[in-house]
Order: structure tokens, then C-alpha cells, then sequence
């Protein structure tokens, strides 16, 4: 056998293994010192290998008869037993954001984590009322957290403060800017990806970040400020949503904050405390300054499923997967569990083993499907039409249940149908005097504040804001008359009312004002549309999921009340329509008596979102920086001075949403243009942002500064100007708290023991430098007295605060939580069960949903919605993932259905662009879509392309290490025969055989992979060759016949190629691509998944007039709020078109090796064909 | 040459060594209905074992996609394609193990050594169906498209096909555990282990001019853990512990009561006769034809067991105990719908209920003064 080469090996966990290998030997009698080079290499390893050979020539070998039945000479197993040994161990937390949260073990040896292991000790969890965990839960870890010994010492940790040369320049030519338009010089300052990195001291960074950011604000301040603004053609409305300060161009995120309460979260903190930068700049006071602004997680990751809020009120509903055990069917409906939920998916497959049904609804074979007793494909992006189709037999067969519809959700109550406006009791009674509300609801007094959110009992709503509401008209069958319903009528408070409300039915009302109008039951008008499009013949037209098969489902889902699980994923929910989905779904679930039980509910999955398990978290982002409390032990004084936004208007190039003549972003949502950047923890914003390439090329060039703190060298440091390293998991010096939304506990990141590896900081130490740096800058200390905790090494006192102000947490000490943690053991969460499954109050409690009505809303009347013919649920083809004109409303003409046309806007109505697709709400009959076609499709844009989530990353985490990278699927090769591989592994589309047949590309060949040329991957790519060489998407083409035909599939989780990798990977020997200034590897030649999306933002998304709860307290409020009602994009969306590039064989000729000896999919040899058929067998 | 009583195909076989068996047999039965395919356990095994210069493309343990993957490349196939067929009637094997073929020129066992590229692309096939999806397939519990995943470790044989084709005699059987252990010290690297194991689960190092194959973590098992890959199963697929084998099988024993007493758990390949010590629980949706073929007589059954789990408490306890430990649980009881399983020590390492408890919290803690919510 050849000796293999070994240059693929990139990581520098080589390095680490040699070291820790070199250390044990060191500490080890010399006659050890072969085995220890033998069993795990070392430095200098062909020599070695002779002379330990000619070392072991000299042992006298013995003679062996039988050695089953006798060996002598086992002195010699000692040597794995010294392999296996560690001298100490630890306990850290691994949480990549993706809602698991392992507790793990580290096991050091000469100083060195070797190996990590699960702890063992999840059955250990208490609450604090003595409550225990069990067995069940072991182990909790992945290969993903295994793996991470090799992330703390490899190559692209970051290891100390770098800056971008041309961000050095600028600071040291004095920040210069454009007489005129006040934009710095982009050519010359913001070459980002290209310029080189230099390294600097903290002192520098900080001093360097302080002095930009603070030029910005000032640069931006005032209706100068402004001016500059719109010279630089931002929109007039972002300009002016600055209010005058500078501060507001400046953007904070924490990625994902919930999964690191201080350090994440810190972000937030540092967002509030730029008010005072504010004060001493417009010398505006306490009551005058304005704070930075904070982006959005949950809902810039498309993670939010934005029709939750709007049936029920609330950020989402979901419950605890292990609730799975209490179910009796089970639909994982575009959810890859086993991929993304691993150490969770025993649970499903317990509960199966158990006898529960496992129906996976999915659009290609995944690895859910085959743990599925039920299985069914459907067409991407159709699902909200197979739940109205389930919804459609649900009623037609009478399967549904009358009394939970009656008393639980709005479809009893009465529409007008000449404005498509819920009917309000004043609209009957102009004298009417709404009803005193009990049920559920603190109503604020004017003046009065909401209480502290510990105390909040249920939703708590200002009196003004309640009579708005009104209340709302159904008929009553017992006295057969109009009655009005107030919103605390909900379950058996309105059986006790002793109303019985008529679902179905025509009533003519009489107004206040003498007119008679017509009104039907939202019920009614919902059959109505149900009735005439979505019956099962038509669904299966649109879904192409048998008939039989959705009256199947139905009628399963019928037979099985609160015992059915729908468990969305983010399959369908990152489609533009994603809200429509939630909508249907939740009809389903409604109409079934399956939400809010512990065996039946609806569930989304992705993200670990929910901030509100530490409600009291205002008191360390919003306390008052006007009037800090540096007692640690009594409460901050809070007061919120920054402004939230989303994300998703800079990803639509720093734009909001203008249509034609009308401006369809809503006042409440109104973004400011980005100048400034500050991150941390997330490599979503900017290195694996739908539209990537846009944001690199076009929109960050108007950024003037961006920061990223990390402590691995993501594709964002790539585009950053200065990058703060941090500590990894394994190192942190300062606790800091979790929560999971999947699972039912609390966590700690312990402090460790490790000294750090490099010169790293944590993350609230980089934010309180920079807050000092700006203070030492201004001459004030109230910056640095901010993070004064920090500045003395202390987390804890930030901690305690917000335990003690959160309804889960409250009655915790950190210091418990840490011990617990320490032994690898989390705890419990004091939420109402556990475990935990929401809608519990409003199914046992008869507590009202966080609604206008109390109920569960399928009928939307608000202007916006009316607009977009989404006030009845429907379904809209996908904003590009279709072969059919996008994102159509599918209807037959229906009273209520009134949807402004193109023409309202001034648009013009053929106009099909990424952009006028947006809004545009043309409506068409079932058949009449099936008649339209892409308008692409005539160039031979022919393939949905869709980009999951797999096993092998959580996100990007840690995709890149060698033994990770090597397992991602088929093409990982350790040893890089073909250096056209940019590393040990590369990504590849999924293409069914058939298809890739049809436009002449074979199993493993290179192929271009390209999105509508209007917008993707950049804007401008036709004039901008440099950059279209590194954003065009290059990669594998795998023969997979899981994906049905028009169906193409890429991995989310593989960082993409930058400026600096495919540089490398043209200009080096070995041909990585792997950027040699900042050791980024990239796991494509040229591209990334994201070349294909581009942002989208959605009108329904985007409304002022939604009522809605907050995001992280019981507090109703209306329109946009963070995380619950804003724009979620549809990034798994695009029609390609692929062509081959290069031959998949070695070096480029010929058939890539696996398909040329037939182990590939038809390609198959005959003893493959007959291997398959099991026909190496005889039965007798 | 010497014959030797082979439980598995229900005959005496050829072996060239005789000798008792192990005072115990160190065993795994592993799920297929559980696994995931996450590699959790691959990466435990790498990190902790395997992670030195010459061992980049050797993984003691992997997870591969059956019907197409397979690490090294056709490692199975390859061999069946040279072997007669299984022929079985009943329980009984009448074909040729790899120790019976004297027709060829070589002596046996029967084998092939992959070539160096067979070991690139240790994921080749992952999750590749065999058979085509179709927009619109709607199936189940059967499926007419299929792939499953098999983890795969060395089976630390009864009758190890490794030390029968080691010219150097470096590799034994431990008495105490039974297993199979490489002596690195005194092997040559002739590799003809590598050629003969027909799971290929001996790997040369090219560095160290040794064969190395998975050590069934006995330093572990020596503190009463389990292997490294079945702590790390988060799948909980895998059960680590002994088969009784100079004693006869224990119903308390879940190992002995799955595969001895059950059945729901199959030996991989018993017709080549190594007597392999890995069992597993066929998948449910996969057609029998190729479970037959892989997994010997007794699919069907096992399936049927499996289904029928909720009736069935004692086997679903046994189940239920998978992944409850990292110690070696040696005995086993059901109480109700609780499992306990002891170790060798006899002290109770697991109890598992069956379904997790649910606990209620009252909306106002009066102590701590505070509401606790769930729709948060």
C-alpha cells in the first residue's frame, strides 16, 4: 500500500495531538515512548517509525501455539490504559444555538483537553420545589461537542485583536469623509475582504472602535446628520427615524441572546448605554438621548414562525420535544428532527418504540422518513394548501370539534361582509359600554407602570388600549339573539356565561346608525374559501400529495384528540409564506381539539429563542446609564434607551419596503441606514446572511465600521475591521446562563479551570473596553462604571439581578445553579410543568390568548392584512420556489377576499421582479396557477433549490475541523487526492439522478448553480468580474435519489468561499481554500448556498396594527415588536439553473471514482444491483 | 483443522484454534430504529483513540448508510460477491463460512484487501436511498425507497478471523472479556488481519507499520464503563455488556434475555462465521430480503417483536435501559413501568421509568413571591 498523504489534514489539531501525545511520553518510562508514537503519531513521523522498528527488533519474540487459547505478553496493553488516562477533568457548556445546551465533560492531560465526554448527570436536574429529572435524559452531547478539542487549539481560533489595514488608515488620517455627503472614501477605507489584517493590542482596538464609533454618532447627529443621510441616498423615512441621533446608526447584536444571558445579551447593554454617548453629543438629557439600536435574533434567523403571533397572540407556541411519549400521532411536518434535534431524537424514536405513530411530511427522503410509519413528499413551499386541504375534510366531514371551536376560537364570531371587519358590539349598540375584564389581564390605569415582570400574573394592557379592542358579536343559540362577547369569555368561563355561540350561519345585523349589513361567521366564510379551492382533488393539484392520503390525515388527526403533535421545522417556515403556514396549521389543531395538551399541541422548531425565560433581563440591558446602581447587591434602576430593530430591511440592501406609491413597511417597524456594526456570537449576520454576496459587495460598503467578537475565524471576521478574539466555551472565566426552549432547563456555562489558550478576552470584557475606551475619550466615567462588575471580575452580581426579577428563575442563587453545573448537572426551570408545553393556561386555566378577542384568531381584519387577501387564510405560492408565477394567492373569487391589485400601487401588473413579488397580490384559481410558469423558467430555471439544516453543523459550528468536515457527506476525503477540493470535504447539491441526467451532469462533477441573474448573487455582478469569481456558486453535484425530481437540495451549514479563500485556493500549491492571512477555510471553491437567496420582506410582517404580546414580558402591545411581529425573509428560496462545470474524476477527467466502479446510485454494478435485492442469499 | 460449535448458524464450523470460550464475551446489541447517523459515536472513538499522524482515515468505529455506504468502500460486498451464498434452512447454515473455502488457490479464511483509495470518502452513500422519491409518495410502514444506518464496530468474533489469519500470532482473544486486541508490540504489520476481518475492522497504520483495530475500550470495561462509542450514543441505540458463556444465559442479564433468550437482536453476517458479538434490531421499514441477508434467519420475527413492544414490558425495559449508564449494567428488572438495572458490583447504576414524570407548579410561588408562567 502507497503511504497516504497526509497534507489534507489543515487543522492544527495535529498540532495538538502531537503535543499532547509528545507530553504523555514525556511523562512515561521510555520503553512506553514507541507505543506512544506508535498508537497516536508525533513529530517527525517516517524517522520515528524506522527506529522504533529497529527498537523493537531487539525484543525477543515468544513462541505461540494457540493464542486463543494463551498470550503471554500482555504487559504491553498498558499502553491504551496510559492513552485513556487523564489527570483532571471539567465541566463546560457547549451551545451553538441549537436549543440542546450539553453539559460536557473536558478531560485534561498535561494541561490539554484531550477528549470531551457527556457528564452523565442530566438525571440530576431538580427544581426548587424537589422535583427530579430522570435517566431518560442521558446522554446529552454530539459529535459536533466531541469535536470541539480540536476547535479550542485549531488554526482559526481567534487568537488576538486583529484590524483591517484600511480601517487603521482611516482612524489615522483623522476619519476622513466626503465634504458633501459626509460618506467615507470606499475605494480607499472599506476594501473589506481584500485589505491585509494586522495585528494590535487591546489598548488599540479598543481606541481605534472607540474613536469611530463615536465619529459616526457625531457624523450622523443633528438634521446635518441627517442631510448626509439622504446625500448618501438612503431612504428620506430611515433618515428620519434617527430622530435627530447619531447614536441610531449604530447597530448592536448579540447572537441569539438567550444563549449567554451576560455575555450575548451584554450587546444590548452596551446598545443602552450609548445614550449617554448621545447626551454629549446633543447635550439632550436623560429624557432627550437616544441609545443605539438592537437587531433582532429569532426573527432575522427566519426561526420565528410569524403566523404564531398572530392566531395566538405570543412570540410561539411549542412544548418540550420529550412531550413526544404522551402523544399517539406524531407529525414531523418539514422538520428534520434526527438531523436537528439529535440528542433529542431517542425521544421520538422511544416514543414510537412505545406505539405512537411517526407521520413525516417532508419534500425529499430525509432522515426523519426513515423513522416514519406514515411518509409523504409533497411540493416545497405548498404546506399551507395541505393544511387548509386536512382543514377543508376536517369540516366537510364533521370531524371537528364544536365545542373547543365555539369556545376557544374566533370562528363564531361575526364578520361584516361589507368591510371585512369583525363586527364590535359598539357597531350594534353606539351606547355600548365594554365589558370589566377579569379573566386573565391586568389593565393599566393611564399613568400607572406595569408591574415589575415578576409579578405580572397574565397579560397585562393599558385601559386605552383595551377599549379599542372593543368587544365582539356572536350569535347565541340559546337565546337565539345577538350577544356580545367580551374577551375574558374564553373556554368554560363562556360555558359558565351560558352562551352558546352559532359557528355557522348568515345573520343580518342592524348598526347602530340604522343600516343593515350582512354578516357571517368567520367560520362560515373560512368553509366558504376552504370549500371552493382547497377541497382534497385541488390540494393534491397544488401539494401533489395524494387526496386519499390528506383525508387520511385528517381523519387520523380527528380520531385522535389532544394526543396529536404537529412539530413544524424550519422547512416550511423559511418560505415566504411561512405565515400562511402557522395560520393553516393552527386551523388544523384548532379544529382538533390538539393545542395546549401535553400529548397535543403545535410546536415550531428553530431557534433557541425565548428570551422571556429571563424576563427580568432588563435589568442588565436596560439598566438606566443616566443612574447606575453599583451596589451589587440591590437592584439596577431601568430604563430603556435603545431601540430595536430588524435586521432583515439591512439585508434587503439597507432598504424598507416601497411599493409603487405606497410605502408598506409600517411605521412602528421603521429601520435607520447601518453605519455601524457591532457583533457577537453570530456568523448569521453577515458571513452566512441570505444574499450574502449582496450584503458583501453592495450594502456593507456603506458601513463604516464593523466589529466582530469571536473566538473562531468565521467568514464575518473575513468582512469585519477590527475582530475582537474571545474565550472559547472551555475557557470562560466568568459564568454566564442559558435556557432551551426543547428541553426543560436551566443552564450554567461554568467558569473553568483552563487558562486561556491565546490572548483572549470574554465578550463582556471586549464590551466594557470599548465602553471604557469611548469614556476615557469623552472624559467620563459613567462608561466605565457601567461594566464596573466586569472591570472587577464579577458576572455575578448582572446574574443574580436578572434571576431575581425572572418568573422562571426567581428563587434561584447563582451560585446553586454553578454548583449544579459544575457536576454537570443543569436545573429546572420554574415554569408551570414540567415538562413544559405552552398553551397550559389558556387549556387548563381557561385563561384567554394573548388576542383582542382572547381567542385563538383566524380571521385577520386589519387593514394590512385585508390589503395583502390574507385576512381569511390561504395559501400563496412561494416568492420563488415555484414553477408557477410566484407567490400568487391561490382562491376562487370569494366576498372577502379584496386584495389591492398591482395597479392600486401604480405598479405595473406583469412586472414579476424579486422585488414587486414582494406585494404583489394577484389572486388565482387552483387550475388557473397550474396554467402559469416561472418567469424564468423559459432560460431553464427549472430547480427549487433549498438549503436545510444538517447533522454534521450546528450552523457553522463546527463544520471545518477535519473530522468533522470528512464525515459531511460523500466527498470527504482525509488525504485530498483531488486538489480541486478546497478541504478535506466540500459541499455538494443533491440532484435527483433523472434530472441531472436531463441537463448532462454526473455523480460528482463540479457544477454552477445559479439563482435569478436579476439580483443573485449580487447586484452589479456583470460589471464586477473580481468579485463574481468568488460569489458564483461552484460545488459538487451529488446523484441523490431521496430528492424527487425538480427538487434540489444544499447543506445550510458550510461556510462559503471569500475574497481571501479563493485567492488562496488559485495561487497556492495545494490548492485549499483556505484564506493564507487568516487561515479561514472555505468549504467551496467559489460561492456559498447563500448565493442563491436574497432577502425578502413580506407585507402582512410588517403592520402597526397587530396585537400582540411582548417578546420578554406579559405587556400586549401593537405592531412591531422584536422577535414577534417583523419581517422573517424566505431564505430558503430560489429557482436555479445548473449547468455542468467540471468532470467529478481525479484532477478533472473523467467520472468521479465511486460512480466509475458502480457503488452509486444507477450507476450501480451488477453485484451492487444484487446486493441490494439481498440476493447474496439462498433461503432453502 | 479443529471444529468449533458456532451458535449462530446452528453448526459445528472449521476454525484453525481450539480453545473454551472467554469466562464472559463482551457483547453490544445496537438499535437500528434509533440510530441517527450523527457519528457522535465515530468522533468519541477518533478523538480518543485514533487521533495521531498515520490514523487520519482509521476509524475503529463508523456509522455508514446501508444500502450504498459502506467504510472502507464495499467492504461487505467485495466479499460476498467472492464468497457462495448464505444458504440456510431454518436456523442452519449449509454454505461455507470464510474458514471452509478450499477451493481456492489461498488457504483460508477467505478475504481481500481494500485498495487505499477504498479508505477516501468514509461517508460514501450517506443517506442515498435505494429506489427513487417522487413528489407525491405516500407510504409506510413499509418503504418501497429505503436506507437505514448501521454503526459499525469490530465484533470481537468468537471466532475472530484476524487471529486465524495472523502469521505472527499477535492476535488473541482476552479470557476474561474475549476481547480481540492487536499486540502492537509484536505485530509486523503483514496485514493480513486486514485482509481477512470480512467487516474490515483492522486498519494499518502506515506510520507505525502496526495493524490497529478497536481495543472494545477495555480500559473502561476494566473500570465496569461502557465503551466510549455507547457512552457517546445519544441515539441511545446502543446496550454494552456480557454474554454468559461458560454459564447458561440469564433471563436478568438483558444482554443474554435480548439476543439469547428474545431474539429481537441478530448477529451481523453469522454466515461467514466469526461468531460476531454485535447484535442488532433490524430496521422496521427496510425490506426482509436484505436484512436476510445481512442479519441471518430471524428478521421477521425480531420486527414483529419490536412492534408489539408496548405489550411486551420486561423486553421494552430492557430497551428502555440503553444509554441510562456509563456503567456496565450486568442485571436487569422491570417494577411496573420503571427498569433497574445493577452492575456487577450489584449496585443499582439505572432506573429509568418508562415515561418521564410530569410535575405541576402553582401560578404564584407564595415564598419566592412569584407568578411562573408557561406561555411565556
Amino acid at each position: 500500500m502507497e503511504r497516504p498523504e497526509t497534507n489534507g489534514l489543515y487543522d492544527s489539531a495535529n498540532a495538538l495531538s502531537a503535543a499532547r501525545q509528545t507530553f504523555a511520553c514525556l511523562t512515561q518510562p521510555s520503553r512506553r515512548q514507541f507505543m506512544c508514537n506508535l498508537a497516536a503519531g508525533g513529530a517527525g513521523f517516517a524517522v520515528l517509525g524506522l527506529q522504533t522498528a529497529a527498537w523493537a527488533d531487539q525484543f525477543q519474540a515468544q513462541e505461540i501455539d494457540n493464542p486463543l487459547a494463551n498470550y503471554p505478553n500482555r504487559e504491553w496493553e498498558k499502553v491504551y490504559r496510559n492513552l485513556y488516562h487523564s489527570d483532571s477533568q471539567f465541566t463546560f457548556l457547549c451551545a451553538p444555538n441549537d436549543t440542546h445546551n450539553c453539559l460536557l465533560n473536558a478531560h485534561v492531560k498535561n494541561g490539554v483537553v484531550t477528549r470531551i465526554s457527556p457528564t452523565y448527570n442530566f438525571h440530576k436536574a431538580t427544581d426548587l420545589q424537589g422535583n427530579r429529572s430522570s435517566q431518560r435524559w442521558e446522554p446529552r452531547c454530539c459529535q459536533k461537542g466531541l469535536a470541539l478539542v480540536r476547535r479550542f487549539y485549531g488554526d482559526r481560533r481567534c487568537k488576538k485583536p486583529m484590524m483591517r489595514r484600511g480601517f487603521k488608515q482611516w482612524i489615522e488620517d483623522g476619519m476622513p469623509r466626503d465634504p458633501n455627503t459626509g460618506a467615507v472614501d470606499a475605494e480607499k477605507y472599506l476594501q473589506r475582504g481584500k485589505d491585509p489584517w494586522i495585528a494590535v493590542t487591546w489598548d488599540q482596538a479598543n481606541d481605534y472602535s472607540a474613536q469611530a464609533l463615536v465619529d459616526i454618532a457625531r457624523t450622523y447627529s443633528g438634521k446635518e446628520g441627517q442631510q448626509r443621510l439622504v446625500a448618501q441616498d438612503y431612504d428620506p423615512l430611515m433618515a428620519e427615524s434617527t430622530n435627530e441621533a447619531g447614536t441610531q446608526v449604530i447597530k448592536f447584536r448579540g447572537g441569539m441572546p438567550a444563549l449567554g444571558m451576560t455575555r450575548i445579551y451584554g450587546m444590548y447593554r452596551n446598545a443602552n448605554l450609548f445614550a449617554l454617548l448621545d447626551d454629549k453629543i446633543r447635550g439632550k438629557g436623560p429624557d432627550g438621548s437616544l441609545g443605539a439600536r438592537g437587531w433582532d435574533n429569532y426573527s432575522w434567523h427566519t426561526d420565528l414562525p410569524p403566523g404564531h403571533p398572530m392566531v395566538t397572540g405570543q412570540q410561539t407556541l411549542d412544548f418540550d420535544l420529550c412531550n413526544v411519549e404522551h402523544s399517539n400521532l406524531v407529525l414531523v411536518w418539514g422538520m428534520n428532527w434526527i438531523c436537528t434535534k439529535m440528542p433529542d431524537s431517542h425521544w421520538l424514536t422511544e416514543a414510537r418504540m412505545k406505539g405512537t405513530k411517526i407521520v413525516v411530511i417532508a419534500c425529499e427522503y430525509s432522515s426523519t422518513a426513515n423513522k416514519g410509519d406514515e411518509v409523504l413528499f409533497v411540493r416545497p413551499g405548498t404546506t399551507p394548501a395541505l393544511a387548509l386541504g386536512i382543514a377543508q375534510v376536517l369540516i366537510a366531514e364533521g370531524l371537528f370539534d364544536s365545542k373547543y371551536v365555539a369556545g376557544n376560537t374566533d370562528l363564531p364570531l361575526l364578520v361584516r361582509m361589507d368591510s371585512g371587519k369583525l363586527l364590535r358590539a359598539s357597531d350594534v349598540s353606539a351606547d355600548y359600554e365594554p365589558a370589566e375584564l377579569k379573566n386573565g389581564i391586568t389593565i393599566l390605569e393611564p399613568g400607572q407602570n406595569p408591574p415589575l415582570p415578576y409579578l405580572q400574573p397574565y397579560a397585562v394592557v393599558s385601559k386605552a388600549k383595551r377599549l379599542e379592542w372593543g368587544d365582539f358579536v356572536i350569535w347565541d343559540e340559546t337565546r337565539g339573539e345577538l350577544a356580545s362577547i367580551s374577551r375574558d369569555l374564553v373556554g368554560r368561563f363562556m360555558t359558565d356565561a351560558g352562551l352558546q355561540p352559532r359557528i355557522s350561519g348568515t345573520v343580518s345585523v342592524t348598526l347602530s346608525d340604522g343600516r343593515k349589513v350582512e354578516c357571517r361567521t368567520v367560520f362560515d366564510v373560512t368553509r366558504q374559501m376552504l370549500d371552493q379551492s382547497y377541497q382534497p382533488e385541488q390540494v393534491a393539484k397544488l401539494t401533489s400529495a395524494p387526496a386519499d392520503a390528506i383525508r387520511g390525515l385528517a381523519r387520523q388527526i380527528a380520531a385522535n384528540p389532544e394526543k396529536t403533535l404537529f412539530c413544524l421545522g424550519m422547512g416550511p417556515n423559511q418560505f415566504f409564506n411561512n405565515d400562511l403556514k402557522d395560520r393553516g396549521v393552527f386551523l388544523v389543531a384548532a379544529l382538533s381539539r390538539n393545542i395546549g395538551h401535553i400529548g397535543g399541541n403545535v410546536g415550531s422548531y428553530a431557534g433557541n429563542y425565548r428570551g422571556a425565560f429571563f424576563s427580568g433581563i432588563p435589568q442588565y440591558i436596560a439598566e438606566d446609564p443616566f443612574n447606575i446602581e453599583l451596589d451589587p447587591n440591590k437592584p439596577a434602576r431601568v430604563k430603556r434607551y435603545y431601540k430595536p430593530e430588524s435586521v432583515h430591511y439591512f439585508n434587503h440592501s439597507d432598504r424598507i419596503l416601497r411599493h409603487g406609491n405606497a410605502v408598506l413597511t409600517g411605521k412602528t417597524h421603521l429601520p435607520t441606514p447601518t453605519k455601524a456594526i457591532l457583533v457577537s456570537n453570530s456568523n448569521s449576520l453577515i458571513g452566512n446572511a441570505k444574499g450574502h454576496f449582496e450584503t458583501v459587495v453592495n450594502t456593507l460598503r456603506r458601513v463604516e465600521f464593523v466589529s466582530v467578537q469571536e473566538w473562531w475565524w468565521t467568514a464575518s471576521c473575513e468582512y469585519a475591521d477590527v475582530v475582537f478574539p474571545v474565550d472559547s466555551w472551555a475557557e470562560f472565566k466568568y459564568p454566564d446562563l442559558t435556557i432551551s426552549v426543547t428541553n426543560p432547563f436551566l443552564y450554567v456555562f461554568p467558569a473553568t479551570p483552563l487558562p486561556r489558550i491565546f490572548d483572549t478576552r470574554s465578550d463582556m470584557e471586549v464590551m466594557s473596553g470599548i465602553a471604557e475606551a469611548i469614556g476615557t475619550q469623552l472624559k467620563d466615567s459613567r462608561f466605565a462604571d457601567y461594566w464596573r462588575f466586569v472591570r472587577e471580575g464579577q458576572a455575578r452580581p448582572y446574574i443574580q439581578r436578572v434571576l431575581n426579577f425572572s418568573n422562571a428563575t426567581r428563587g434561584w442563587q447563582v451560585e446553586q445553579l454553578e454548583a449544579s453545573a459544575a457536576e454537570g448537572a443543569p436545573t429546572m426551570l420554574e415554569t408551570r410543568t414540567y415538562p413544559k408545553y405552552g398553551g397550559w393556561e389558556q387549556t387548563y386555566e381557561s385563561r384567554p390568548w394573548y388576542t383582542r378577542t382572547g381567542r385563538l384568531e383566524f380571521y385577520r381584519d386589519e387593514d394590512e392584512f385585508i390589503d395583502s387577501g390574507e385576512n381569511i387564510v390561504v395559501h400563496r405560492e412561494p416568492i420563488d420556489s415555484t414553477p408557477y408565477e410566484p407567490n400568487v394567492i391561490v382562491s376562487a373569487p370569494h366576498p372577502l377576499l379584496r386584495p389591492k391589485q398591482p395597479s392600486d400601487y401604480g405598479m405595473d401588473p406583469n412586472d414579476l421582479s424579486g422585488d414587486a413579488r414582494q406585494a404583489r397580490h394577484v389572486v388565482l384559481t387552483v387550475d388557473e396557477v397550474l396554467a402559469t410558469n416561472h418567469p424564468l423558467k423559459k432560460y431553464g430555471y427549472q430547480f427549487t433549490f433549498h438549503t436545510p439544516k444538517y447533522r454534521h453543523g450546528a450552523h457553522t459550528t463546527p463544520v471545518d475541523l477535519d473530522i468533522i468536515a470528512v464525515w459531511f457527506g460523500p466527498f470527504g476525503d482525509m488525504r485530498r487526492l483531488d486538489k480541486r477540493m478546497p478541504g478535506v470535504s466540500e459541499m455538494y447539491v443533491d440532484i435527483n439522478p433523472m434530472d441531472a441526467r436531463g441537463i448532462g451532469v454526473e455523480d460528482g462533477d463540479y457544477v454552477w448553480i445559479d439563482a435569478d441573474p436579476a439580483d443573485r448573487p449580487f447586484h452589479g455582478w456583470e460589471h464586477n468580474p473580481e468579485w463574481y469569481r468568488v460569489a458564483r456558486l461552484l460545488a459538487r453535484a451529488r446523484y441523490y435519489p431521496g430528492t424527487p425530481r425538480t427538487v434540489t437540495r444544499m447543506w445550510h451549514n458550510a461556510y462559503g468561499a471569500t475574497y481571501g479563500s479563493v485567492q488562496a485556493a488559485m495561487t497556492s500549491a495545494t490548492g485549499l481554500a483556505k484564506s493564507q492571512s487568516t487561515n479561514y477555510q472555505a468549504l467551496f471553491r467559489s460561492g456559498s448556498q447563500q448565493s442563491c437567496t436574497r432577502g425578502f420582506i413580506k407585507p402582512t410582517q410588517m403592520t402597526d396594527s397587530l396585537t400582540i404580546k411582548e417578546a420578554l414580558s406579559q405587556v400586549m402591545a401593537q405592531g412591531f415588536v422584536p422577535d414577534v411581529h417583523c419581517p422573517t425573509g424566505a431564505p430558503r428560496e430560489a429557482m436555479v439553473r445548473i449547468t455542468r462545470a467540471e468532470p467529478g474524476g481525479l484532477e478533472g477527467r473523467g467520472l468521479w471514482r465511486p460512480a466509475a466502479i458502480g457503488m452509486r446510485p444507477t450507476y450501480e454494478s451488477d453485484s451492487l444491483k444484487r446486493f441490494i435485492a439481498g440476493g447474496f442469499q439462498e433461503k432453502a | 483443522m479443529p471444529k468449533r460449535g458456532n451458535w449462530q448458524i446452528g453448526r459445528q464450523q472449521e476454525y484453525p484454534y481450539e480453545g473454551a470460550p472467554p469466562k464472559r464475551q463482551v457483547a453490544y446489541i445496537f438499535d437500528t430504529n434509533k440510530c441517527i447517523g450523527c457519528q457522535t459515536c465515530t468522533v468519541a472513538c477518533k478523538t480518543c483513540w485514533t487521533s495521531g499522524k498515520g490514523e487520519e482515515t482509521i476509524f475503529w468505529n463508523n456509522v455508514e448508510t446501508k444500502p450504498y455506504g459502506g467504510y472502507p468502500v464495499g467492504w461487505d460486498l467485495n466479499l460476498l460477491r467472492e464468497h457462495p451464498p448464505a444458504r440456510w434452512q431454518g436456523k442452519q447454515l449449509y454454505s461455507i463460512t470464510i474458514f471452509e473455502n478450499k477451493s481456492g488457490a489461498e488457504t483460508p479464511p477467505s478475504g481481500h484487501r481494500p485498495k487505499s483509495e477504498d479508505y477516501a470518502h468514509p461517508n460514501l452513500g450517506e443517506d442515498d436511498i435505494a429506489g427513487m422519491a417522487e413528489l407525491g409518495n405516500h407510504f409506510g410502514p413499509d418503504h418501497p425507497m429505503w436506507m437505514f444506518y448501521m454503526a459499525r464496530i469490530c465484533n470481537h468474533c468468537d471466532n475472530p478471523a484476524c487471529v486465524a489469519a495472523c502469521p505472527r500470532k499477535a492476535i488473541y482473544k482476552r479470557p476474561e472479556d474475549g476481547i480481540v486486541l492487536v499486540d502492537q508490540e509484536r505485530c509486523r504489520g503483514y496485514q493480513e488481519c486486514v485482509k481477512a476481518c470480512p467487516y474490515k475492522k483492522v486498519f494499518y497504520n502506515i506510520v507505525s507499520r502496526a495493524s490497529q483495530k478497536c481495543i472494545g475500550c477495555y480500559p473502561r470495561v476494566e473500570q465496569g464503563l461502557v465503551a466510549l462509542c455507547v457512552e457517546s450514543c445519544i441515539g441511545k441505540i446502543r446496550m454494552h455488556g456480557f454474554l454468559s458463556t461458560q454459564e447458561p444465559p440469564r433471563e436478568d442479564n438483558p444482554l443474554d434475555y435480548i439476543v439469547k433468550f428474545r431474539k429481537l437482536a441478530l448477529p451481523i453476517y453469522p454466515q461467514f462465521g466469526t461468531g460476531p458479538n454485535v447484535f442488532y434490531i433490524p430496521p422496521l421499514h427496510v425490506p426482509d430480503g436484505f436484512l436476510d441477508m445481512i442479519f441471518g434467519p430471524g428478521v421477521e420475527e425480531a420486527k414483529k417483536m419490536y412492534r408489539n413492544l408496548k405489550n411486551d414490558p420486561l423486553l421494552l425495559g430492557a430497551l428502555m435501559l440503553f444509554g441510562a449508564s456509563p456503567q456496565i449494567i450486568t442485571r436487569y428488572a422491570v417494577e411496573g413501568e420503571v427498569a433497574i438495572g445493577w452492575n456487577d458490583k450489584n449496585e443499582e447504576v439505572a432506573r429509568v421509568p418508562f415515561v418521564e414524570p410530569v410535575y405541576e407548579r402553582p401560578h404564584f410561588d407564595k415564598d419566592r413571591e412569584v407568578y411562573r408562567h408557561n406561555t411565556a
